[in-house]
């Protein structure tokens, strides 16, 4: 054979540097998204067995806890977990955004800090939560500990959430060209550290707000500028019904109302309510459709538009904030969506008081409102000749400090325990969390802090499934 | 039975016309100088090839002047790689001298480096020709299973798989001409594999950077199946065979002819298969209660005094297939069509609900068959495959050639019991791959390939255990070899992009509880007490809520594979392959809940976990990251190829992380059949199946397999061979079904017209057993296999025979689920008669 050549050429360098590098250099991938859907539920078949206790079956493993409570101090840039059943620091953990702002998670376990300037969304477990364990229920009681998991996007900004799930709006930015967005997780999603939530991307930025009820999210949806009957053209005008579907969240259908300078939005178990410059859309869905009409605004709030509503699952009325930016005046109405009107709530309060927070109670029953004098306010549902309405109850002060002596920046705050009639109420002046019992409008107690409290968080496992569906801004 | 391409015929015309520059021509003999007739001469990286004359000669024409890689292959006789030099003003004229080889070696088809036996970096096999007829079973996993390293996964002979070195499942991948064959084989035990052997050309079983364009699950291997659907030549030819055994009453036809008119060439093949419950030697049911009491050897022993005649109830089968196709011979290659239908019908041993109340039996040995027969389940399977097949050579300064192949494929298959469909299984896939093969760049041969696969599978029904889903797949492979010196440098690579979406994920409130009387019991009988068992509260009780979740998974598995050949010296040579490949879990691994009679388990995917909460056990969701499976692989290889003594050893090294496989839970639910009506409490008891979760962990396979062949003379061949695995985990303890040490020898005497095989293998006792497995006693297999060709009709005929199990021994087989159900058939004689044109 040595008429023929015989390659005898060295391995070039080349190919030793390619192969190294196939072999050591790859690592493959995997991302997994798992979100719960409505559980089907099952008659049991034959045996005709006495359904002794439910839902708390016969191996139900609870827990009997107050609950915890996330207290954001943005002096000390920390967030602290204190133990309601001994006033005990369960754990501090420090943020690296002072400007944060604090929601718990869909099902109470989480503290969920959203950092809008540095577009993330951080979770802290506050280790407190319940699975159900179809057969029975299992509850955990375990140390608070920061999450690894983030959410990020460009300004999330209204963040909300109903029967197990958060949606997180992001507006988006209009310079840096990022459009807006929303994401939807769960409790789960954050446990299991999802890489890929249901996104829902637009291809403008918005300052929007979005609502999601399993696989529906309404949200907004801004038109072209030269379309949109908004004065404000980063508020939308319009309201859309997407279906998760497909790994993708589908627009099927756009409210024909327009609902200019769209702001603030709240649901309940049948509506969804946005704030319009000129009214409130109400919108429920009828067969496979959403229907919607117009609630235009009374005339007592004249020149002033509604935008910021509270809704709770369980409460039939809508609780709006009416207010002008011009202005700073301010009014409160209830919305009802059942026979839409609006009618305006009375809000009795001390001379000079501004609301400062606003919340449902955990079972819908109640509304309260605290203003920066330190009074609390407490409004229940009622029919009053055959109408229902927001009646004023009473109102307590939760403060005997110099009102004067208020850290700047500062403020009262408040949270509703999902799991009793609790409410906590943050001075910062006095350095202590007030628990409140809210049936009896009652101080039962106080829990001390190491740091000026300016948002606080009722973290635990609820009562039952309810949930607010608070709009916060 | 040669193929002869349409460019060779071509080439092979021209031979008689002068030559002229750029040519390369010679011939192939014998070391004894004596022309090698039908030789395949394959100019390598062009794809083209011819096969020499009568003479012994070849031509190539218009050949690119330098260097070129010249490949022959011969049948009996070691393949030969050479460089030539092709220079402008001289005529190449050349002798290529071929060996003598013990071993056989067939060349892998449709592969853009060359891949066979003794010529690769790591270890393929190929079945073809008279041992495909002679080992060619109803079952895939049962026609391979005489291959060193691969075992079969026995499934009371209607739905065996191979095992590769200890993997299988999801592992295997198992494709027809290089297309997934797309059944639900890779799923469960108890469903058949839609490929026929008995109509195949030829079967090749892959590793290493072979796999790597068929996909990168194949972290066991790949078993192709290869046929003529899409046919390469329009000579006329073809081969049909009858047969039928006693064991089974199995009654077997089959055929496949190519015919061609111009330049259409056309293809059809079909069998006809029914066999009855196969007989056994002892009482198919082993008593596995309680293993040290000793119960089931009195047992059988009674049984087989009586002289009782022993079947696998429920294990016959009844299968039918026909295949059409057609191509259009280009000269440059192919492209071609072709559509199978394919049916089957085969009975599913071990589902019957005596056998899983067999514990709360009393007596443990009356199971006669009465007793099954009026609740037989069985799988009525029925798949249509249409496969487009194309191979293009191109005169392109950079590509020399495309290889198409697009497929779709139709797949359900019903679980009929008491005459009502109990489940459905669908899958539909559509396949579509390119391999763009490259001209030979600094010497390397290869080519790329786009591969895309989406399958929606299902299953409905009382035994849904895993919910519908839908897998797309994106992959990019490479696969190029290169010679240097004595040196074959191989190497794959291959990424892709998996999605697995399933909408309905259930995770059902689980009756699940311990068997207090099945762990404590101290005589296994003494069940009746039990009956009134404490888990009644479990049982009923509230209203179930199933928990639903929508489950979307992306994967980015990553594969790499190198392999090293080197002809240290004439006659010899030694292989070394190291791979890191990289699994998506399937669908079944991650999303199962339910009960699965083909398994006799209640199955439950890795997406789940089980928790144990003050002694409560229950199952939610997962912790764990749904992760890869990576496995590292190490093959060493050494080959004498040539002279009357050949032989091929190999060891390996696997280490696979994050390997998914099940647990037993210690757990037992209800196996999702009603039995309420008919007697209450008493049949709940028996409608329970152990709960088995799956979960990962770090695990090592390793082994050898060997061979020694050695040609006495002419007509005597003797062949020894002996394959081991050890499959463990990581931190201690043993993976289930894993294959026991296996040692055998053939005998083999070849004239012109007789052809008698007596093959002898030993499996030895499997006593590395997991937690929940039982050890398994060894035996011996005694085959003999005899063709006597018919000295009329110009010699196309041949009669044979086919003795197997001839001691008639009991064989369980380890690697089965059913091995206490269903051991291998007991003594059988198969007559057959098969022909040529």
């Amino acid at each position: 054979m040595n008429a023929f050549i015989q390659n005898k050429k060295p391995l070039s360098l080349i190919t030793l540097a390619i192969l190294g590098a196939l072999l050591s250099g790859c690592s493959g991938d995997a991302e997994t998204i798992i979100i719960e859907r409505e559980p089907i539920v099952e008659d049991d078949h034959d045996d005709g067995h006495d359904h002794s206790g439910e839902p708390g079956g016969g191996g139900d493993i609870t827990i009997e806890s107050l609950g915890r409570i996330a207290v954001l101090s943005s002096e000390a840039s920390a967030l602290a977990i204190m133990d309601i059943d001994d006033g005990a620091m369960l754990d501090e953990f420090s943020l690296s955004d002072s400007s944060a702002a604090l929601y718990a998670s869909p099902d109470n376990r989480y503290a969920v800090i959203s950092m809008r300037s540095m577009d993330t969304t951080d979770f802290i477990d506050g280790g407190l939560w319940r699975e159900d364990h179809t057969d029975h229920l299992h509850d955990y009681k375990q140390a608070p500990q920061m999450s690894d998991f983030s959410v990020n996007g460009s300004r999330p900004t209204h963040i909300g959430t109903y029967d197990g799930q958060m949606t997180i709006f992001y507006d988006g930015d209009a310079e840096a060209g990022v459009p807006a967005g929303v994401k939807v997780l769960t409790d789960e999603n954050i446990a299991a550290e999802s890489d890929t939530l249901p996104t829902l991307e637009f291809t403008m930025n918005m300052h929007g707000v979005a609502k999601s009820r399993g696989d529906i999210l309404v949200s907004t949806v801004r038109r072209e500028d030269s379309e949109s009957t908004s004065n404000a053209k980063i508020l939308p005008d319009q309201v859309g019904i997407y279906h998760w579907h497909d790994g993708e969240y589908q627009l099927e259908q756009v409210l024909a109302t327009p609902c200019p300078d769209l702001h603030g939005a709240a649901e309940n178990e049948d509506y969804i309510a946005f704030g319009c410059g000129d009214s409130v859309l109400v919108t429920h869905q009828h067969d496979d459709e959403f229907e919607s009409v117009k609630i235009d605004n009374i005339a007592e709030i004249d020149g002033l538009r509604v935008g910021t509503i509270y809704g709770h699952e369980n409460s039939a009325l809508f609780f709006g904030i009416a207010s002008s930016r011009a202005t700073d005046e301010r009014a409160m109405v209830s919305i009802n969506p059942e026979n839409n009107t609006m009618k305006i709530v009375e809000w009795r309060s001390e001379a000079g008081a501004d609301p400062v927070a606003y919340s449902f109670s955990g079972d819908g029953d109640t509304f309260v409102i605290l203003d920066n004098l330190g009074f609390v306010a407490k409004y229940v549902l009622h029919e009053h000749n055959g109408e229902l309405e927001f009646e004023f109850e009473s109102a307590i002060g939760v403060s005997n400090e110099d009102i004067s002596a208020m850290p700047e920046g500062h403020n009262f705050s408040m949270t509703m325990s999902q799991n009793d009639e609790h409410l906590y109420i943050a001075d910062p002046i006095a350095q202590h969390i007030l628990q409140i019992d809210l049936t009896e409008m009652s101080i039962e107690d106080d829990i001390e802090l190491d740091i000026i409290p300016s948002r606080l968080v009722w973290l635990g496992i609820a009562k039952t499934s309810d949930h607010n569906s608070d709009d916060h801004d | 039975m040669r193929k002869l391409s349409k460019v060779a015929a071509l080439v092979c015309a021209a031979l008689s016309m002068p030559a002229v520059a750029q040519t390369i021509e010679g011939t192939v003999a014998t070391s004894q100088g004596k022309p090698i007739v039908g030789a395949k001469v394959e100019l390598e990286g062009l794809g083209l090839q011819v096969l020499t004359d009568a003479k012994g000669n070849f031509l190539f024409e218009d050949v690119k002047e330098g260097k070129n890689e010249i490949h022959v292959s011969a049948q009996g006789f070691t393949h030969l790689h050479e460089d030539v030099d092709v220079l402008s003003s001289t005529p190449s004229k050349i002798t290529f001298t071929l060996s003598k080889s013990p071993i056989e070696v067939i060349d892998v088809i449709a592969s853009p480096i060359h891949l066979s036996s003794m010529e690769s970096a790591i270890p393929v096999h190929v079945l073809g020709g008279e041992a495909l007829r002679r080992d060619q079973a109803a079952t895939l996993g049962d026609s391979l299973e005489q291959l060193p390293g691969v075992h079969t996964s026995f499934h009371a002979k209607v739905a065996s798989t191979p095992i590769i070195r200890g993997l299988s499942g999801p592992r295997v991948l198992i494709a027809q001409n290089g297309l997934d064959v797309s059944d639900v084989s890779r799923v469960g035990p108890d469903h058949a594999v839609t490929s026929e052997a008995s109509t195949a050309q030829q079967i090749e079983v892959l590793r290493g950077p072979a796999t790597l364009f068929y996909g990168s699950g194949a972290i066991g291997g790949v078993v192709n199946v290869v046929d003529q659907r899409v046919p390469t030549s329009n000579d006329t030819k073809g081969e049909w065979l009858l047969e039928t055994s006693s064991v089974d009453k199995q009654k077997l036809g089959s055929f496949n002819a190519t015919i061609g008119a111009g330049d259409f060439a056309f293809y059809a093949d079909g069998f006809f298969r029914d066999s009855d419950d196969y007989n056994v030697p002892v009482a198919p049911e082993l008593e596995l209660e309680d293993d040290d009491h000793g119960h089931e050897g009195e047992g059988e022993g009674e049984d087989k005094k009586h002289g009782k005649n022993f079947k696998v109830a429920n294990s016959s089968e009844k299968s039918s297939g026909f295949t059409v196709g057609t191509s259009y011979l280009l000269d440059n290659g192919y492209v071609g069509v072709s559509v199978e239908q394919y049916n089957r019908e085969y009975g599913i041993p071990g589902h019957s609900h005596e056998d899983e109340e067999g514990h709360g039996d009393e007596e443990g040995h009356e199971h006669g068959e009465e007793g099954h027969s009026d609740e037989e389940v069985f799988a009525d399977l029925e798949q249509t495959k249409i496969q487009f097949l194309s191979k293009l050579s191109v005169r392109d300064s950079i590509i020399s050639g495309f290889n198409t192949r697009i497929g779709y494929t139709d797949y359900e298959h019903a679980e009929v019991e008491n005459s009502e469909v109990g489940t459905n299984f669908k899958n539909e896939t559509f396949e579509a791959r390119v391999e763009v093969i490259h001209q030979s760049f600094w010497g390397f041969n290869g080519g790329v390939s786009f591969h895309y696969k989406k399958s929606d599978v299902e299953a409905q029904g009382s035994e849904a255990f895993t919910p519908p889903s839908e897998t797309e797949m994106f992959a990019v492979a490479l696969m190029e070899e290169r010679h240097i010196g004595d040196v074959l440098l191989q190497f794959g690579a291959r990424t892709e992009r998996v999605t697995l979406t399933a909408d309905r994920v259930l995770l059902p409130s689980l009756d699940a509880h311990e068997h207090d009387d099945r762990h404590m019991d101290e005589d296994g009988h003494d069940h009746e007490d039990g009956h009134d068992h404490e888990h009644e509260d479990v049982h009923g009780g509230d209203a179930s809520i199933i928990r639903t979740f929508y489950a979307e998974h992306e994967f980015t598995p990553v594969s790499v594979s190198l392999g090293a050949l080197w002809d240290f010296t004439p006659g010899y040579n030694l292989g070394l392959s190291i791979s890191r490949s990289q699994r998506a879990p399937s669908a079944s691994e991650l999303l199962s809940f339910g009960p699965h009679i083909g398994t006799r388990t209640y199955e439950v995917g890795a997406l789940f976990a089980l928790e144990q909460h003050d002694g409560i056990d229950e199952i939610g969701l997962t912790d764990e990251i749904i992760d890869l499976e990576t496995a590292s692989n190490i093959d060493l290889s050494f080959r004498k190829t040539q002279g009357h003594i050949g032989f091929i050893f190999n060891v390996f090294y696997n280490q696979v992380d994050n390997y998914y496989y099940q647990i037993d839970t210690g757990l037992f639910a209800d196996d999702g059949h009603n039995h309420g009506d008919e007697e209450g409490h008493e049949d709940e008891h028996g409608g329970e199946l152990p709960v088995f979760i799956f979960q990962t962990d770090d695990v090592i396979l390793n082994g050898f397999e060997a061979q020694i062949a050695w040609q006495v003379n002419d007509t005597f061949n003797t062949t020894v061979f002996s394959d081991f695995v050890r499959a463990r985990l990581k931190n201690g303890g043993n993976l289930p079904r894993t294959p026991p040490f296996r040692f055998g020898t053939q005998l083999s005497y070849e004239t012109e017209t007789i052809s008698a095989h007596l093959d002898i293998t030993r499996y030895q006792a499997q006593e590395r057993i997991s937690a929940f497995e039982t050890e398994t006693d060894g035996y011996t297999l005694v085959d003999l296999h005899a063709d006597y060709t018919l000295p009329y009709f110009n010699e196309s005929m041949a009669v044979y025979f086919k003795g197997e199990n001839l001691s008639d021994t009991e064989a369980r087989v380890h690697t089965s689920f059913l091995k206490d159900l269903a051991p291998r058939p007991g003594r059988n004689f198969t007559v057959g008669i098969k022909g040529y044109f």
